[in-house]
């Protein structure tokens, strides 16, 4: 039982970092209305930046990563700007370019790969955090990088939900998701906030990476792994929907967990493919998802 | 108010608009018809800015307008209502209002637009919480007026305001139209219910191929034999009905 409740805590927190990914992909999907491929990439860099503001500039834990998180999120917006911008028509169209986009994500991963590489080298990075003791519940011993991944991302999700619900920004960015003629008639400047979905996605996958530095290491190849995990997260939960990005989440990383520690650690990563499977043959369109909107 | 001269415009390579030229002035209303495919929305696109417009010029209040961002010309107080009734089905009523009034800094002055807009359609602040997606035809027709009547506009274009719905709601819509004339706003007016549209409008003008066919004060074009035999079925003699 002990066992059980090891693995379900470690499948939630895993799952978290799974769904900030997804979240961040989903978001930009509904804005911008492309998949993202280059978004494990940012999720690696975020965690670099992140170590490189804790051990060179020696900042505590959440100042790294609340600093983190706004970096990348201004890299966000600045790659959307420089690049993807020009491939999403000008005018009042902002509709899918198609394939362009999706080479172009997957351009950009390359591109970024590279310049981690060329930054920070091959080598797998420690990312070591003291958070302390671990947190004794009743006989349960939680180590504390895990109880801090939980925690960080809940403020994350509850934050996020009360921008897009309560403020006025929050609004305009959930109209330009949707219709972004109307919302342009409505007076929202939609180039602005197509911008800014960009850079809070890429803000979500930072703060993604920067929790995950301490339980893994910091490398350039760590994206791609986790890209494809938030992808099928993504989709379980149903694509385009932000609670199912973080149901979708929350469930691979349990799945992927209970997997490892009950059938085998060696076909870990095939359990979140196995759930990916199922839930397309039951629902094609998530397990949140409501039929694809038509992109005009 | 508003001026747009010999305008061209269209979709990628296809040519819509062929050099039309309108005038609405101030407080007017003005009747824009014609049939589908005409160029009618796509004239009102080009004049709130989702169109680029290919040569001509619009003015307004003043100033020239044509190429500016859809979002700065709601700045200067021209707004569009898109034909279609389109709202977004998971905000509430409230929330789709206040969208409307994304341009307006000040929480109180949203609050009186608010307020405002739900005297002019009251049911709709009985509905404030609901999902725009369970209103009916004619209750999104008043969502999208009020939102575009939230940033307190100097003048309002209807795309179609009586398309699709039942004709008691028309007449509902317009006899509001009419008020929210009455207290001061510039109305253009897209419309293919000409009767309906010339009864209230002052000033009319008839679009084909792209350009303006026909003009005339209302009265006039109601009786002109041209716009009676193309739109009004060739038998209507006389102006019944009071709005």
């Amino acid at each position: 039982m002990d066992y059980f409740v090891d693995l379900l805590i470690i499948g939630l927190s895993v799952g978290m970092v799974y769904a900030l990914v997804a979240l961040g992909i989903s978001l930009i999907y509904s804005g911008l209305d492309i998949v993202h491929f280059a978004h494990g990439e940012i999720y690696m860099i975020g965690a670099f930046i992140g170590l490189m503001l804790f051990q060179r500039l020696a900042l505590p834990y959440v100042p790294t990563l609340l600093l983190a998180i706004v970096l990348t999120g201004l890299l966000g917006v600045v790659l959307e700007r420089l690049f993807y911008r020009r491939l999403t028509r000008t005018g009042g169209g902002y509709t899918v370019a198609g394939m362009g986009m999706i080479i172009a994500g997957f351009g950009m991963s390359i591109v970024l790969q590279n310049i981690a590489f060329l930054l920070w080298g091959a080598k797998p990075l420690p990312f070591p955090v003291p958070f302390g003791r671990p947190l004794e519940v009743g006989n349960l011993t939680l180590p504390m990088s895990y109880v801090w991944i939980v925690a960080a991302a809940l403020v994350l999700m509850v934050g996020l939900n009360g921008v897009l619900k309560k403020t006025r920004i929050g609004l305009a960015m959930r109209a330009v998701a949707y219709n972004k003629d109307i919302a342009y008639l409505s007076g929202v400047n939609v180039p602005m906030m197509i911008s800014l979905i960009f850079g809070v996605g890429c803000a979500l996958g930072a703060a993604a990476g920067v929790l995950i530095g301490p339980i893994n290491y910091v490398q350039v190849l760590m994206g791609i792994g986790v890209l494809i995990k938030a992808f099928a997260a993504a989709v379980v939960g149903g694509f385009g929907s932000l609670p199912g990005a973080i149901l979708g989440g929350l469930l691979v990383g349990v799945v992927e967990s209970l997997g490892a520690g009950f059938i085998s650690g060696t076909y870990k990563d095939v359990y979140a493919f196995i759930l990916l499977i199922v839930v397309l043959l039951l629902k094609p369109s998530g397990i949140l998802g409501v039929e694809a909107k038509m992109k005009a | 108010m508003l001026e747009i001269k010999d305008l061209v415009g269209g979709y990628d390579s296809l040519q819509i608009l062929n050099g039309a030229s309108l005038k609405v002035g101030r407080g007017q209303i003005v009747a824009l018809l014609g049939g589908n495919g005409t160029g009618k929305s796509t004239l009102l696109k080009a004049t709130s800015g989702l169109l680029k417009p290919w040569s001509g010029s619009i003015t307004f209040d003043g100033e020239r307008i044509d190429g500016l961002r859809p979002d700065r010309i709601v700045r200067r107080g021209l707004v569009q209502v898109t034909q279609g009734k389109e709202t977004f089905p998971g905000m509430t009523v409230e929330e789709n209002l206040l969208l409307g009034a994304y341009v307006v800094a000040g929480r109180a002055e949203r609050a009186a637009s608010i307020e405002r807009v739900y005297g002019y359609f009251p049911i709709l602040k009985q509905k404030r919480n609901q999902l725009s997606g369970s209103l009916s035809g004619g209750q999104l027709q008043m969502v999208c007026i009020g939102r575009g009547l939230m940033s307190s506009p100097k003048m309002i274009m209807l795309d179609e305001p009586s398309a699709a719905l039942a004709p008691q709601v028309v007449l509902d819509i317009f006899r509001t139209i009419h008020r929210i004339s009455r207290d001061g706003m510039t109305v253009l007016l897209v419309e293919q219910n000409v009767r309906m549209a010339l009864l209230l409008a002052e000033y009319g003008y008839v679009i084909k191929d792209g350009v303006m066919q026909i003009e005339g004060p209302a009265e006039q074009l109601f009786h002109d034999d041209n716009v009676r035999l193309s739109y009004l079925g060739g038998t209507v003699a006389n102006r019944e009905g009071q709005l």
